[in-house]
């Protein structure tokens, strides 16, 4: 009999204890989702500017007198070593100031300000949409035991992760912009709801895969979990319907799926430029083409820490609502 | 005494669905009968139909394409292997009661102790949230886990494995059922606390005088705690003897497994097993489908169907044919 109660008290002091493990934890991913931004922005810094080619000539074009070039790149800040123009970026960066793009003579900060959340918006208008397409698939398919069924399923979800994005973009160009009119071919009202008018043809494309990547992903979660004993416990305990579904079915099941979201949110940053170009939305992958094509540095330099800081918090808050969800989760 | 039995299973047979046709029997001959408050362990090497008879017991066959395809289960005068969802309503969770197999995967791991507690007590209208919570810690108590308290707002996966299965059969006596199926209750647990939970299922046993169905696949562990033994090999059962009476066994299965217990094993001897495989699902032999494995097999052992219950006494049947034959070797070699 000491031995369990001794084993009990242990554990039960763990849960004391787990708040104070949390909260250092929460500290943890915190310090170091800065350190990752600080280091994506350092690679940045060093990858732009070892590119060929010049922003003051760029600028000026390639007929410009020499002088102008070089007065251009006193007033720029470029006539100073890279270790100093760092250092100059990085003090500014703690003060919110990202310095002054090359291309526009705008604030980065300003550029970033109203590109990034067109983006957000799409990325965050697709992942709502194949959440809620796939969640009932996946449910569906995986209780509904048919050997039919579940080929469909993994033909069609394997069609559309083969078929590329901007192919059925186009697609959905042709047929509900051009044949029905249903959605605008370009143009962007930031204000919400109307910006929806603008969203949802680019991020129904963008769903067409998600869906089927995460719809694949939590079925075999399901699956997996309808094997398990503790599913049996449920129906002895007479759970009703809506309840069972969602703590003996889904809530176990969703973990890896959450996970896996929260990494392509990160990823999307990067890959809505094809959506962004193909619809002429003013995200703010299209800035960064046009910042590196330009060499604009301060405008590459200020996007890439932002997306730094937005992927590790995306994963971070995936690992965190994948342990709510989940507890057997390691956080 | 057979007439006041509170589980009657008859030659029940469990088929599963392999495909729109394709159908395979995985049990085909299970006879038991449990009284009210006996406690019966029920023994075979796994894949011998153990967990399938369990959940014929529970009614959670369907969830696992599963069904009854012959035979009855009487609980208290009611079929339940032709019963309908309103009978399993009444009966599941409130008058059968279920550990499920294998510590670890027991509980349900998004849930609190607390509230799968609470859901136990769910059947239970009559009881009001603030009592069903005292009640809760009641169980906790039952079970003997100490600091209900802190216990109650834990999830599974902060508990050691022991700690796991007394939340399971706190959950399992919460409506006081008169029957628990408990499943392998202490596979996977260290052996102090396989020989605590089984101590614990014997009170609960003495203390609310529950019927209990307590399956393993370790002979000496449940004969020592068990009125009953029934032993099932290769989707049958062959052997019900009282467990006070073991070494009197008439089917050789149940000699070879009380013999391959390890502290009968000599010193530096060699452990015995027992020779061979149970013969696979599906690719059951004609005769007694212990036959290839057998020390005592004649001729008349490999010819018609597996054989059937023979009715040696109330508390004794086998199923071997050569049950008089075997008696005197047995005697010597043991
Ligand atoms: N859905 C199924 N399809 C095919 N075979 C199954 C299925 N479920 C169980 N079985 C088989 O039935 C046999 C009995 O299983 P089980 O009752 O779990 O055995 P035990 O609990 O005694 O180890 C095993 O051989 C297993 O492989
Ligand atoms: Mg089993």
């Amino acid at each position: 009999m000491n031995t369990v109660n001794e084993k009990v008290n242990k554990t039960a002091e763990k849960g004391v204890d787990n708040r104070k493990v949390f909260a250092y934890r929460v500290g943890i991913r915190f310090i170091r989702s800065i350190a990752v931004a600080f280091w994506v922005t350092v690679i940045a810094f060093t990858l732009i500017r070892l590119a060929p080619g010049d922003p003051a000539q760029a600028r000026l074009g390639a007929a410009a007198e020499p002088e102008a070039v070089e007065a251009l790149r006193k007033q720029l800040g470029l006539d100073v070593n890279p270790l100093e123009q760092f250092f100059n970026f990085f003090r500014g960066l703690i003060k919110g100031d990202m310095g002054i793009s090359l291309q526009f003579d705008r604030e980065v900060t300003d550029i970033i300000f109203t590109a990034l959340p067109v983006t957000l918006w799409l990325i965050g208008f697709s992942v709502l949409i194949s959440i809620f397409v796939a969640i009932p698939i996946a449910l569906f398919v995986a209780t509904s035991n048919n050997v039919l069924i579940a080929y469909i399923f993994r033909s069609t979800t394997a069609i559309s992760i083969a078929l590329p994005n901007f192919f059925i973009a186009l697609l959905g160009i042709l047929i509900f912009s051009i044949r029905y009119n249903w959605a605008p071919l370009l143009g962007y009202t930031p204000s919400f709801p109307e910006n929806l008018k603008y969203l949802w043809l680019p991020a129904l494309v963008n769903a067409t895969t998600l869906v089927a990547i995460l719809s694949r992903v939590l079925y075999s979660s399901i699956s997996d979990t309808l094997k398990e004993e503790f599913v049996e416990t449920g129906v002895i305990r007479g759970i009703k319907r809506p309840r069972f579904f969602w703590f003996y079915i889904l809530k176990p099941s969703l973990a890896p799926t959450v996970v896996l979201l929260s990494y392509i949110m990160g990823v999307m940053l990067g890959t809505t430029i094809i959506m962004e170009s193909i619809f002429a939305l003013p995200g703010i992958g299209t800035e960064l083409i046009t910042a590196v094509i330009s060499r604009d540095y301060p405008t590459v330099q200020g996007i890439t820490f932002i997306f730094g800081i937005i992927v590790v918090f995306f994963s971070f808050f995936g690992d965190l609502m994948a342990y709510w969800l989940d507890r057997r989760v390691k956080f | 005494m057979s007439n006041s039995a509170l589980v009657d299973i008859d030659s029940l047979q469990i088929s599963v669905r392999l495909s729109r046709t394709r159908r395979l029997k995985i049990v085909d001959y299970a006879s038991m009968k449990i009284n009210p408050g006996e406690m019966i362990g029920l023994i075979g090497e796994s894949g011998s139909g153990k967990t399938m008879l369990c959940r014929a017991l529970i009614g959670t066959l369907r969830r696992r394409d599963a069904y009854i395809s012959g035979g009855s289960v009487m609980f208290d005068g009611m079929d339940l292997a032709t019963a309908k969802n309103d009978v399993w309503r009444q009966v599941r969770g409130k008058r059968i009661g279920y550990v499920p197999q294998s510590a670890l995967a027991g509980p349900n791991p998004v849930l609190t102790i607390e509230a799968q507690l609470l859901e136990s007590l769910g059947g239970d209208e009559t009881l009001s949230r603030a009592d069903a919570k005292k009640r809760a810690k009641e169980l906790l108590d039952i079970v003997q886990i100490r600091r209900p308290d802190i216990v109650m707002k834990q999830y599974p996966n902060q508990l050691s494995g022991g700690m796991k299965q007394r939340v399971m059969i706190a959950c399992a006596i919460a409506l006081q059922p008169e029957l628990i199926v408990a499943d392998e209750p202490t596979t996977g647990l260290d052996v102090t606390v396989q020989a605590e939970i089984m101590k614990l299922l014997k009170e609960i046993r003495d203390q609310f005088n529950t019927a209990i169905i307590l399956v393993s696949h370790d002979l000496p562990l449940i004969n020592d705690v068990c009125d009953q033994i029934t032993v099932m090999h290769a989707g049958a059962t062959v052997e019900n003897i009282a467990s006070a009476e073991i070494e009197k066994s008439k089917h050789p299965y149940t000699i070879a497994l009380y013999k391959s217990r390890i502290d009968l094993a000599p010193p530096r001897g060699e452990l015995i097993t027992i020779a061979g495989q149970p013969p696979a699902v599906g690719a059951w032999q004609t005769g007694c489908r212990f036959n290839q494995r057998c020390d005592f097999v004649t001729d008349a052992c490999l010819i018609g169907e597996h054989p059937k219950y023979i009715e040696l006494s109330a508390t004794h049947q086998t199923a071997c044919i050569n049950h008089a034959g075997i008696e005197a070797k047995i005697g010597s070699s043991l």
